[in-house]
């Protein structure tokens, strides 16, 4: 089969100023100071692979490095060395609720979500209610995005994610704030995913999702890439025991 | 709601006419009434509002995008979209504000008895060159502002020199003449002076345009080269830390 995400040697550090110098003006004041950079290796020489098809699990304590991943994978940021090829149409789904305008009501920003993810007009004519169906957040529609819990909000962001044609799904931590009955439709649509042959890589934190869904997984610490396997070899294994949900 | 929001848009667009209009009323009382240099410049309302005109849209279409990129940077931390897309949004606004307010200018022709002439298509080609120039000097801005934060105050500084060193509500012909040469450096007294004289052809101890203070059509060029460099210069250092925009915003 072939690969959808191939990574190899990917690594990522920024660069983190021990005094903060933001302000023009500081050039002229202390134009002879040199600033003193920490270097924060978020990666270090990442690779694997992703089959087309396959149900790719991400984990790891928090600050391994795992949003750095994605952003890497879906373009966002650009890696220090390394190279990253992905097949298909890719579609993020990083960070919850940005890229929403919290003035406007849930409507306009279906349309302009979805526009910016790449739906013409026509399909998202096609799709609309469709997308508010399935968040169920019909009663709301015309409500303003700032008066959105957080659940509300990730019901429509996932709905509007589930909409957009792809090949390879990036979703990074989008359970978390579901209720019990809106994940359950989540999980129904991973198995349609399956069924279609989608490729998704999947970041959590939740052990039982991995194990349930995931053909493979990898353990990112520290910005190393600690083991990657069947979910049950590698979550049961014996490691750091940094694993806090 | 739609009726609403359409009222809105209407009321964007007032407002948008009536601050150059308020700053042609402050300047036209001051300078045409008050201290009268007016009587050497003939037209000098029209005069004015060309300059005013031609100038809230260079700073109203930098200042937007000088903070465009911050204010974008949720999305630009979402989805990998080429960044420049971002500013170039932000400066259509500022292009549709500016179409609105050539309405006023019309009217001002028509009062002023400004008859029409083929020069007037000269406009186009020099309106090109300013969009160009604010794009330049735009994107660079908002390329730095990433990094500094305080390029904003910086350029609300330098909007204000700005102003009072393009000749916009004095006629530049009471310069000095090395301080002519200077002004004409820049690419906005040169694009200015070439729009006032394509639509009033007046000719008169004020109507200055490059071509005559640097003698001939080669030193025409001075301005525009430099429009044209800026432009290409931002647009490099744009790309160059355009990818890193994600993570620096």
């Amino acid at each position: 089969m072939a690969s959808a995400i191939e990574v190899a040697g990917v690594s990522k550090s920024f660069l983190i100023p021990h005094e903060q110098r933001t302000y023009f003006k500081e050039y002229f004041l202390h134009p002879f100071r040199r600033t003193q950079y920490e270097r924060n290796e978020a990666l270090r020489d990442v690779t694997f692979s992703v089959e087309a098809g396959e149900f790719f699990g991400i984990f790891g304590p928090n600050g391994s490095g795992k949003s750095t991943l994605l952003r890497i994978l879906a373009g966002i940021y650009v890696a220090d060395a390394g190279r990253v090829r992905v097949n298909g149409l890719l579609s993020p789904f990083i960070e919850l609720g940005v890229g929403f305008d919290l003035e406007l009501n849930a409507r306009d920003n279906i349309r302009i979500n979805a526009t910016l993810a790449g739906l013409t007009r026509r399909q998202l004519d096609a799709r609309f209610d469709e997308i508010l169906e399935f968040s169920e957040l019909e009663r709301f529609v015309d409500q303003k995005l700032k008066n959105y819990s957080s659940g509300m909000l990730m019901r429509l962001a996932y709905s509007i994610a589930i909409q957009i044609p792809f090949d390879v799904l990036l979703l990074d931590e989008v359970l978390a704030v579901g209720d019990e009955s809106f994940q359950q439709k989540c999980f129904a649509t991973f198995e349609r995913f399956k069924v279609e042959g989608k490729t998704v890589v999947l970041v959590t934190h939740q052990l039982d999702l991995l194990k349930g869904f995931c053909d493979r997984v990898l353990l990112l610490e520290h910005g190393v890439v600690s083991a990657v396997g069947a979910p049950a070899d590698v979550i049961d294994a014996p490691h750091e025991g940094a694993l806090v949900g | 709601m739609r009726v609403l929001r359409v009222v809105g848009v209407i009321q964007g667009y007032v407002w948008s006419l009536a601050k150059p209009l308020a700053y042609f009323g402050v300047l036209w009382l001051v300078f045409a009434h008050l201290l009268r240099t007016a009587n050497q410049t003939e037209h000098f309302t029209l005069f004015l509002l060309i300059g005013i005109l031609l100038f809230t849209f260079f700073s109203d279409t930098v200042g937007v995008m000088l903070p465009s990129i911050v204010h974008g940077g949720s999305i630009l931390r979402r989805l990998a979209f080429p960044p420049i897309l971002v500013p170039l949004s932000a400066s259509v606004g500022t292009c549709i504000t500016f179409l609105v307010n050539i309405s006023a200018l019309v009217v001002f022709i028509g009062i002023g008895r400004v008859s029409p002439r083929p020069a007037w298509l000269l406009v186009l080609p020099l309106l090109a060159e300013l969009y160009l120039f604010c794009l330049g000097v735009g994107l660079l801005l908002g390329a730095l502002y990433v990094r500094f934060r305080d390029i904003g105050q910086l350029w609300e500084l330098g909007v204000q020199l700005l102003f009072f060193a393009s000749a916009i509500f004095y006629p530049i012909g009471i310069l000095p003449g090395w301080a002519e040469k200077v002004a004409f450096v820049n690419p906005f007294v040169q694009i200015m002076q070439d729009v006032r004289h394509a639509v009033l052809g007046t000719s008169g101890p004020n109507d200055v345009t490059a071509a005559s203070v640097y003698a001939g059509a080669g030193g025409r060029a001075i301005p525009i080269a430099l429009a044209l460099l800026i432009f290409l210069g931002a647009l490099a250092f744009f790309r160059r830390e355009g990818r890193y925009f994600a993570e620096r915003v």
